[in-house]
């Protein structure tokens, strides 16, 4: 026991709003010693003025999986949910403006957690959930998805629907006018039909016939 | 200075470690060239000394080989399609991957500002306050460097179309900055035409 408590790391993150802890031990199956964080044990997440997040390895991963790719979008624009399905964790535009974290609890009976988040706020836990996964120190893979650039379809999102609509619509509804306005005109008027000619038959002299 | 050299020379030896470890990768868009410059442009409202800064950072993190002096650093940034005097013709990937370096360390070092512009916790006139400034910034490098008859630029100059533009450069240089930053804004800009 003695020997654990003297191995036991602990990462700390800080940013004006948010302070991430990451409690571990160095994985010593795999040769790892010192300052190496191999297993994590344990993680919290504080910030002022709101309750206090903790959870277990696949609650930090299930967070990098959601915050990453919705940063990665925003910086072009695109303002869409983003969850992993089994997840206990979801991210996404909030109706009033900002962003809204969603955690579900592991517990029983315990109501999910949302939280609103301003840009500078989204910002800082950004940054803390770099620094942990560019920090040297810890030494396990944390599967995140790669960023890639955006196809147009996905760019699109960036436009309100109502306003995506709006040319294609209009489009229509001009032609479907024009189309209408077209067919209300009155016919050109016909030209006079010219007498019908006498038939050849009559006007050839009965002796030239063959 | 000395501890902010130090924090660069650190930085510089990763940055020198991550750029031997990419694979070679391609060019950046027009688009993205324009986008590029302009967040370059937001550093520079932002930070009054952010040219000279750009040309030091760019000697501080290994580039001087790409960028020998702020005149290459610059014609560079000429790509953009909107700027008045604007090149033709791709730019390395290699440049471009220095100018997105040089962007989040900038990012990162300007971050207190930009947090201070995206937080919805400072009173409402001293937030007011600070955007007018960096928008008054921002208009005088745009009217100074791009062309005034492109549509994007006037709308960038408008007091209130270029709000959410702004507001948008704002977020993804906070959301950039740091060496984390670097993949996520190479693969906005790579992003294609909607």
């Amino acid at each position: 026991m003695v020997q654990s408590a003297a191995m036991k790391q602990r990462l700390v993150f800080d940013q004006l709003s948010c302070r991430l802890q990451v409690d571990g031990l160095p994985d010593v199956s795999v040769g790892q010693s010192g300052t190496a964080l191999g297993i994590i044990t344990g993680w919290s997440l504080q910030w002022v003025g709101r309750p206090l997040l903790e959870g277990r390895r696949e609650h930090l991963q299930a967070l990098m999986q959601v915050v990453f790719p919705y940063a990665r979008h925003l910086i072009s624009g695109v303002r869409r949910d983003f969850s992993v399905a089994g997840e206990p964790v979801d991210i996404g535009p909030h109706a009033e403006g900002g962003h809204r974290l969603l955690l579900r609890s592991s517990q029983p009976d315990t109501p999910p957690l949302e939280m609103r988040l301003d840009d500078a706020e989204l910002a800082d836990l950004v940054r803390v959930l770099d620094q942990l996964r560019l920090d040297p120190r810890l030494q396990l893979p944390l599967a995140v998805p790669e960023p890639e650039p955006l196809g147009p379809r996905e760019l699109l999102e960036r436009i309100p629907l109502r306003r995506r609509l709006t040319a294609p619509l209009g489009g229509a509804a001009v032609l479907a006018v024009s189309a209408a306005l077209v067919l209300l005109l009155p016919p050109p008027p016909q030209p006079p039909l010219a007498p019908p000619a006498a038939p050849a038959s009559e006007a050839t002299p009965a002796g030239s016939r063959p | 200075m000395d501890g902010a050299a130090g924090i660069i020379a650190v930085m510089a030896k990763d940055i020198s470690d991550a750029a031997i470890q990419e694979p070679s990768s391609r060019a950046l868009p027009r688009r993205g060239l324009e986008r590029l410059d302009l967040m370059l442009l937001c550093m520079e409202a932002l930070d009054l000394n952010g040219g000279e800064a750009m040309v030091w950072l760019s000697e501080q993190l290994g580039y001087g080989s790409l960028f020998p002096n702020r005149v290459e650093l610059w014609k560079r940034r000429c790509h953009n399609p909107l700027r008045r005097t604007c090149r033709r013709g791709e730019v390395p990937a290699s440049e471009t991957d220095a100018l997105i370096r040089i962007l989040c360390v900038m990012a990162d070092r300007l971050y207190p500002m930009l947090r201070s512009l995206l937080s919805s916790n400072e009173p409402e006139e001293v937030a007011r306050e600070r955007w007018a400034l960096f928008q008054q910034r921002l208009g005088e490098l745009v009217q100074e460097r791009m062309n005034p008859r492109r549509s994007g630029v006037q709308k960038l100059l408008d007091p209130s179309d270029g709000a959410a533009q702004r507001l948008q450069l704002v977020r993804g240089l906070s959301l950039c900055a740091g060496h984390g930053g670097f993949d996520r804004i190479k693969a906005s800009l790579m992003d294609a035409v909607a």
